[in-house]
């Protein structure tokens, strides 16, 4: 257990060496490879309480700089996957669209539950409607997702249901 | 006649006396290669290739997809919505219209005159389910309940209500009934499954939400009471306005009655019964604690 929080820390302290926290990364390698010996050959419960008082020292420093620098999304379209060679979709994309069998695509209006208060009866309701893209957007939404999602589905008691057909459409 | 006198022995006489067949020889018919256009080989070392002029274009170091020069993208603007929330979650139905099913019939794909299941189905090629996309079996709808003309034992999984009334005008039992997933791939493929001589297993009850559904003689679920399936028949026939045909009486009364277990995939096999398909035998469990969990039940 405690070999596998510093497996993860150690992901933490290598932006810390940029900082110049040299000395803290020689005191914990020591304790790395004796952690390792340790857990190979039987757990100690000296070695267990000796690791974390250092950590929660560190993850009290580190924790304010973990989530706007460390982690940034990542918004690319991966063409070929690493592990199975496949296009992937994107995310973002599946949880905010609908996809409808006939091609349109679903959205919600933006700021739809945002400050109420200062919008008149007519906005809120212009807001609360499911609109459809232009062909452009589509388009774009397409190329960001594979043919999974372009599929036809048959749940049951779908509201969508009767909208994944065009009916009376001309050309 | 001799091989030679006629047309074909004239052309094979032709065809031996013409050179071998070679490379050299072929040639693909005017018009179906075109050339291959070669971008970037034109006079003084060619043009723009077909990239553009100057910019990420030519030099391609366009940004990725969607990316509109920092603005926040429109894919990013739009709020969440549980469109697609645990759609691999949702069961799904694969229609099958009565239309197609008296298809079937008509062409002998499917026999009327058997109990008409999920494996009948597949095994005449008129449904494709998947189980694997979380088809939980099929759904019977109401197109072509008009021409719908026949008289079988249907086991569906979802029914719509026009759709029963069309079943059961023509004399006809229907009755709709649950498969879990893992019932529901050795229903639709069992001889993988027997060949495999795993012993059968028992078909689990469906679970919260969709029990309502099967224990509501309006669906004839299978689950239901068989006092009240035979009241909502009779209510069916007032609201459609037709009379349901006595099937006491009928030849085929026995298969038209002929029904599952709520915890039977086959009929005529139980769970727990291994089938050895190379010996052409079956095995029934003798142990007691194993009879118990397969709800000792006698050969159905």
């Amino acid at each position: 257990m405690a070999a596998t929080l510093t497996r993860g820390l150690s992901g933490l302290l290598r932006p810390l060496s940029v900082l110049g926290r040299d000395c803290l990364r020689l005191t914990q390698t020591p304790r790395f490879s004796t952690l390792c010996q340790r857990h190979g050959s039987k757990p100690l419960p000296a070695v267990h309480t000796a690791a974390p008082l250092q950590q929660t020292g560190l993850l009290k420093l580190v924790t304010p700089l973990i989530p706007s620098l460390m982690l940034q999304p990542v918004r690319n379209l991966t063409y070929y996957s690493l592990r199975k060679g496949k296009r992937k979709s994107v995310k973002s994309v599946v949880q905010r669209f609908l996809r409808l069998h006939c091609g349109l695509w679903v959205r919600r209006k933006a700021g739809y539950k945002k400050k109420l208060w200062k919008k008149s009866a007519a906005r809120k309701k212009r807001l609360r409607e499911h609109v459809f893209c232009n062909k452009t957007q589509c388009k774009l939404l397409d190329k960001m997702t594979t043919s999974y999602w372009k599929r036809r589905n048959w749940y049951l008691n779908d509201p969508y249901q009767k909208y994944q057909d065009r009916v009376n459409l001309k050309v | 006649m001799s091989l030679t006198k006629t047309t074909a022995g004239k052309t094979i006489d032709i065809v031996k006396n013409l050179p071998r067949i070679t490379l050299a020889n072929l040639r693909p018919n005017p018009g179906a290669k075109k050339d291959e256009k070669h971008r970037g080989r034109g006079m003084h070392g060619g043009n723009k290739s077909g990239r553009g002029h100057k910019g990420e274009r030519q030099r391609g170091n366009r940004p990725r997809l969607g990316f509109e020069g920092g603005q926040t993208p429109f894919y990013l603007i739009v709020p969440k919505y549980g469109y697609n929330a645990n759609h691999s979650r949702r069961p799904q139905y694969p229609p099958l219209s009565l239309r197609r099913l008296q298809y079937l019939i008509d062409l002998g794909r499917v026999d009327p005159m058997q109990p008409i299941d999920l494996t009948q189905l597949v095994n005449c090629r008129g449904v494709a389910i998947q189980p694997l996309k979380r088809d939980y079996g099929i759904q019977l709808i109401d197109e072509g309940a008009d021409i719908f003309s026949a008289k079988v034992n249907l086991e569906v999984q979802v029914a719509s209500e026009k759709a029963i009334a069309a079943v059961e005008r023509n004399g006809g039992v229907i009755t709709t009934s649950y498969y879990d997933p893992r019932s529901l791939q050795i229903l639709i493929k069992p001889v993988p499954f027997l060949m495999s001589g795993d012993p059968i297993p028992k078909r689990l009850l469906p679970g919260e939400d969709l029990l309502p559904y099967y224990t509501d003689a309006s669906n004839r679920g299978y689950l239901a009471d068989p006092d009240k399936v035979q009241a909502a028949r009779l209510g069916l026939a007032k609201k459609y306005g037709y009379t349901i045909p006595d099937i006491t009486r009928e030849i085929f009364f026995e298969m038209l009655v002929q029904r599952k277990d709520p915890r039977q995939i086959f009929f005529g096999l139980s769970p727990g019964w291994v089938v050895n398909m190379a010996d052409k035998k079956i095995l029934k469990p003798t142990d007691d604690k194993v009879l118990q969990y397969y709800g000792n039940m006698k050969s159905l």
